[in-house]
């Protein structure tokens, strides 16, 4: 058959090997699992999760898109991350992550397929193949113990952090073979890419990491809380110090709404609570409408100057804003705030801060960090990184940032050339680093590189170090 | 079976078996044929006639037949083991199952059965494990070790863990100094000493394994370039350790070269001019775009300078001027081997420069300006700083293998010969040979035919071979000269003539107004003129004598130069005497020059121009004797 665009390329072409690995992508805002060799992860679901009280006492997690948005009395949302982007509660990740795998990829309780039913032939009574020894029975009852298993760590995790990842995919879910793959590396591979620095703009934190050759060069591993959450909270402050106020209604409150002016008091009938939702749902369901804000006005300013220099915020007043309608039929234009929401990830001084939300600094903006981390690569090496910047993250789907990122390294490095490689595709951007592992787990050159059981027992959690350096 | 006929038959119906079949037919082969694949209501415009273009119907024309691959094969999970693991691991991917026993059709289902729940073979020989490749990294005994690789500034155990490190990172030295975090309380330099142990102090050991990766672990000494050169080092010891350099391979012994010219300090240097130059300011960097697009077009000036004055020279064909220059002269220079290689270099680069200035210029900067190896000045430069290394190495590299150079005789006995490079494709010997006779000019086309007529040369020469080429060639040449030469002459002739007219004329007036030095008055109004004639004559006489070398050359010794030195002048004579007639004053020091200059250049050891003279005379010395003689003859 003629190779075309339209056939998939034969396997052999590429080495392509699929074993039913499984890729688990975490991350601070969402949890991305699939299996390798899929280009889209089939299990997303929201790294949130509820946490609320039963009858009997005990607790009830709720995990989940379609469980956690409803406001059920003294539901508590919370995230097992840290805000600085580092696992905190490990036993409610590994559960939240447990159900990313179970509820989408391999169901609750895989059976045997000699067990099932379905395999049952005419001569239905089985012969002799019914015998399973009891060690494969116990890792049968766990969730992976058919798939290996490919997870991600961002590029700065503690070897505390490594150990413990190897314990739960062993230990809890019984997996095969494991291997964790850094999430600047995979992003990389996903564009195709062995060298080149990664500018991850997530939702806890914005990295940025340099890769020579599909290993992270560690000293160059930059990480700054600028990233989703920050533009959020600059949005909030935005909200809150306008005159006069914008108020911020939640999507849950609104019972019904009627049009209202721009600017106008909202004219809704809200909804009434025997018990009122607690502070963090409020929140979490407060977030939804940022990030709907934040999708459809915010804009990255991107010059002719700065948008710190005198005289430019206010030419912007008489510019067309752009309209926005909270769920509770307030409405107004937005013209000169829209752009001041993410100024603070390239310029730390236009930043808005308050006591709760402190002024960022300057080495943390997003060219400082490129720079610093270029910073650590060696001279022969740096016109090949620049020509290879590699963008990814929720966040950088922020409209114009790229505009922004390519005029700030082409001042920052007028030399060499600079090429900014992003896939246009939303969820290719959002889910780079899985992408890059479901790449890389179907790979028959990379299956001796998994981490095998036998070898977790032998050497211990320590083995993680000693094979993915 | 009983068909419809037979029913009517028994039913009794009277037999109208024959009609409807022929009506069906008549109904399908009518002139309202349906199209497929059109509007009804576009089918309708068509009318009666048929379409004005072909439709055709696709479904029937187009559709692939499907492929027969026999029964149905299934696929199951086949589990693996790679032979690049050691640990046994055993995965699952889906296969093909192998095609069962062949006797299926006996078997029959029960067969299929066993197939199925037999559990599937274990495949052990996994195609993509050739994939497993490992760099090796030299390896050395204690012994060795002690005797061979000790270093004031390397510790045993450091040295080890930088090949375990080179190891581990398959010799990414970007990414193991990255990764370098030697711990040695003993190993630590001594300028470095006090800030790692004070930092030791503050984190015990069972500390730092908990920190995270980049934890601030005391900033290592070490750059990138002592990373390599210690490795490099330990390289070249061990090869050399392991077999002497008298018995490498050649690729053994250029690895070898390469490891020992590795200078850590010209890498130093090296790097921070590529950074000074990645971190130039903006305007700098568009200063010099601006600049190397002056330079380009410059370059491109000076070329075309350069081939129109390279034409000119190679027109009038003038010896280069050899002044004060001995055997270590111009062409001294390129002697060697290496030399030649330099100039060839060089030529080809100019070639191509001149090549790209009619493309684009490339003005930017690019990964591959800055990257580098060693070169052969950083080698020099690295084997005079290590001058007590390479003493200690006591292993001379072994003398490079010479070119040998073939005599004339050798190479006829073995039939080398030297030529352009051959286009593609059957040339003819004659194709040259006509090529030859044709000038740019017609004209010029013209007067070479006379003078071959005039020596007797046919249109066509019989044997075209390459000797006879080579010296039909070195002939047209001369008589190009010839020509060149009679013009010049006819040109100087007249401007002689207009001067004596204009001397003769100032002649019968001067006298009478200054009486005092009339030939001087004279001699300063002619002076620039006189100039240029002599300097015409000059390379006249040195055309001639060219060719009386020639002439001479047919004997082919190095001695007799002299004596064509000789010929030559006593030609000189013959064509001053002509010139004697003209003007008396500049006739001595014309003589002077041109004897001068015939000399210098019939005792110089001119050795490619006069090899160039001796193997064309050689075939043509008759031919030449007879164009000198003719030159005469044109000249009287």
């Amino acid at each position: 058959m003629n190779p075309s665009s339209a056939t998939a390329p034969n396997t052999n072409e590429y080495a392509g090997d699929e074993i039913s690995a499984i890729v688990l992508d975490p991350g601070y805002s969402s949890t991305r699992a699939g299996f390798a060799g899929e280009d889209i992860p089939k299990s997303v679901i929201p790294s949130y999760y509820g946490i609320a009280p039963t009858a009997s006492g005990s607790s009830q997690y709720l995990f989940g898109e379609n469980s956690i948005h409803n406001p059920l009395p003294n539901l508590e949302i919370k995230n097992p991350w840290s805000s600085d982007g580092i696992v905190e509660d490990w036993d409610t990740a590994t559960k939240l992550w447990e159900y990313a795998i179970t509820s989408r990829l391999t169901g609750q309780r895989p059976t045997d397929p000699t067990k099932n039913g379905l395999n049952d032939g005419t001569n239905g009574e089985g012969n002799g193949q019914m015998d399973v020894d009891m060690d494969g029975l116990d890792d049968a009852e766990k969730p992976l113990a058919e798939s290996p298993l490919l997870m991600t760590e961002p590029g700065l995790s503690s070897a505390k952090a490594r150990e413990k990842y190897i314990e739960i995919a062993m230990e809890d879910w019984g997996t095969p073979a494991f291997y964790l793959g850094k999430t600047g590396v995979l992003a990389a591979f996903a564009s195709g890419k062995a060298s080149g620095i990664v500018i991850d703009i997530g939702a806890s934190t914005t990295t940025v990491t340099p890769i020579v050759d599909g290993l992270v060069l560690k000293k160059g591993v930059q990480k700054s809380p600028l990233a989703g959450n920050y533009m959020s909270n600059q949005l909030r402050l935005i909200f809150a110090q306008s005159q006069p106020p914008v108020p911020l209604t939640p999507h849950f409150m609104v019972a019904s709404k009627s049009p209202v002016d721009a600017g106008a008091p909202a004219q809704a009938i809200y909804k009434k609570f025997e018990v009122p939702p607690t502070a963090s749902f409020r929140r979490f369901e407060e977030e939804r409408v940022l990030t709907e804000f934040k999708e459809s006005v915010v804009e990255t300013w991107t010059g002719p100057n700065r948008l710190s220099v005198p005289g430019t915020e206010e030419s912007l007043k008489n510019a067309p804003g752009r309209p926005f309608e909270m769920p509770d039929g307030y409405n107004q234009l937005f013209s000169a705030e829209r752009f001041k929401v993410a100024e603070g990830l390239f310029d730390a001084s236009s930043a808005l801060h308050d006591p709760d939300n402190p002024r960022p600094k300057d080495e943390q903006t997003i060219p400082r960090m490129v720079q610093a981390a270029i910073h650590h690569i060696d001279v022969d090496l740096r016109p090949i990184i620049l020509g290879n910047v590699i963008i990814t993250g929720g966040a950088s789907l922020t409209y114009r940032i790229m505009d922004r990122i390519n005029a700030e390294l082409s001042q920052m490095f007028p030399a060499p050339r600079i090429r900014l490689i992003a896939p246009g595709n939303t969820i290719e951007r959002k889910y780079a680093a899985w992408i890059g592992g479901s790449i890389l787990a179907s790979l028959g050159s990379f299956h001796q590189l998994w981490i095998s059981k036998k070898e977790y027992e032998e050497h211990g959690p320590s083995i993680i170090d000693k094979r993915i350096k | 079976m009983a068909t419809r006929r037979d029913i009517q038959d028994i039913i009794g119906l009277p037999g109208g078996g024959d009609t409807p079949a022929p009506k069906k037919r008549a109904k399908t082969a009518g002139p309202q044929k349906k199209l497929h694949g059109v509007n009804r209501e576009v089918a309708a415009l068509y009318g009666e006639r048929p379409p004005p273009v072909a439709v055709y119907e696709e479904k029937k024309t187009y559709r692939a037949k499907r492929a027969n691959l026999g029964p149905v094969r299934p696929w199951i999970q086949q589990p693996f083991t790679n032979p690049a693991r050691t640990d046994g691991l055993v995965l699952k991917h889906w296969r093909r199952k192998p095609t069962a026993r062949p006797n299926i059709e006996n078997g029959g289902d029960t067969a299929m059965e066993d197939a199925d729940n037999q559990s599937p073979q274990l495949e052990t020989d996994y195609e993509y494990a050739r994939f497993n490749v490992d760099v090796s990294v030299p390896s050395y005994t204690d012994e060795e070790y002690e005797a061979h690789l000790r270093s004031n500034e390397w510790s045993r155990e450091e040295t080890d863990y930088l090949l375990e490190l080179a190891k581990d990172f398959y010799l990414r030295w970007p990414v193991i100094h990255d990764r370098y975090e030697f711990q040695s309380a003993k190993a630590e330099p001594a300028d470095d000493a006090a800030s790692a142990g004070d930092s030791i102090l503050e984190n015990p050991t069972d500390a730092l394994s908990t920190l995270p990766y980049n934890s601030s672990l005391p900033r290592d000494p070490r750059s990138i370039e002592d990373l390599k050169a210690r490795y490099y080092f330990v390289w070249e010891t061990t090869l050399k350790l392991h077999r002497p350099p008298e018995a490498m391979e050649s690729s053994e012994f250029e690895l070898l070269e390469v490891l020992h010219s590795y200078n850590p300090d010209s890498e130093h240097v090296r790097k921070r001019i590529a950074l000074a130059l990645m971190s130039r300011p903006l305007d700098e960097v568009k200063e010099e775009e601006f600049l190397l697009a002056e330079l380009q077009r410059i370059n491109i000036a000076a070329n075309r300078l350069d081939a129109e004055r390279a034409e000119l020279r190679e027109r009038l064909e003038a010896p280069t001027p050899q002044r004060d220059l001995g055997p270590a002269g111009p062409l001294g220079n390129f002697q060697s081997s290496q030399a030649l290689t330099a100039l060839f270099q060089q030529l080809f680069q100019q070639d191509r420069s001149k090549k790209r200035a009619s493309g684009s210029g490339r003005l930017s900067l690019s990964a591959g300006d800055i990257i580098g190896t060693p070169t052969a000045a950083q080698q020099a430069a690295y084997n005079a700083a290590a001058g007590s290394r390479k003493a200690s190495m006591a292993h001379p590299p072994p003398p490079q293998p010479q070119l040998r150079a073939l005599s004339a005789a050798e190479e006829r006995r073995y039939g080398v010969s030297n030529h352009d490079r051959l286009t593609s494709g059957v040339s003819f010997g004659s194709d040259k040979l006509v090529k030859m006779r044709q000038a740019k000019s017609g004209v010029q086309t013209q007067k070479i035919a006379a003078v071959l007529a005039q020596l007797g040369f046919g249109d066509i020469i019989t044997i075209p071979t390459a000797r006879v080429g080579a010296a039909f060639e070195g002939l047209v040449a001369k008589v190009g000269k010839l020509l060149d030469l009679r013009k010049v002459r006819e040109k100087e002739e007249n401007e002689v003539k207009v001067l004596d007219g204009m001397r003769a004329k100032r002649a019968g007036e001067d006298p009478a107004a200054t009486g005092s030095a009339p030939p001087q008055h004279g001699r300063d109004s002619t002076e620039t003129q006189e100039r240029d004639m002599k300097q015409e004559e000059r390379d006249e006489s040195l055309m001639e004598q060219s060719i009386a070398d020639s002439t001479v050359g047919a004997e082919t010794t190095y001695a007799e130069d002299g004596e064509g030195g000789d010929d030559a002048e006593g030609e000189e004579d013959d064509a001053e005497g002509e010139e004697d007639a003209d003007g008396e004053t500049n006739a001595t020091s014309t003589r002077q020059v041109s004897e001068a200059v015939s000399t210098r250049a019939a005792t110089t050891p001119a050795a490619s121009v006069k090899a160039g003279h001796k193997r064309s005379a050689s075939v043509l010395s008759a031919g030449s004797t007879r164009s000198r003689a003719s030159t005469k003859r044109a000249r009287k």
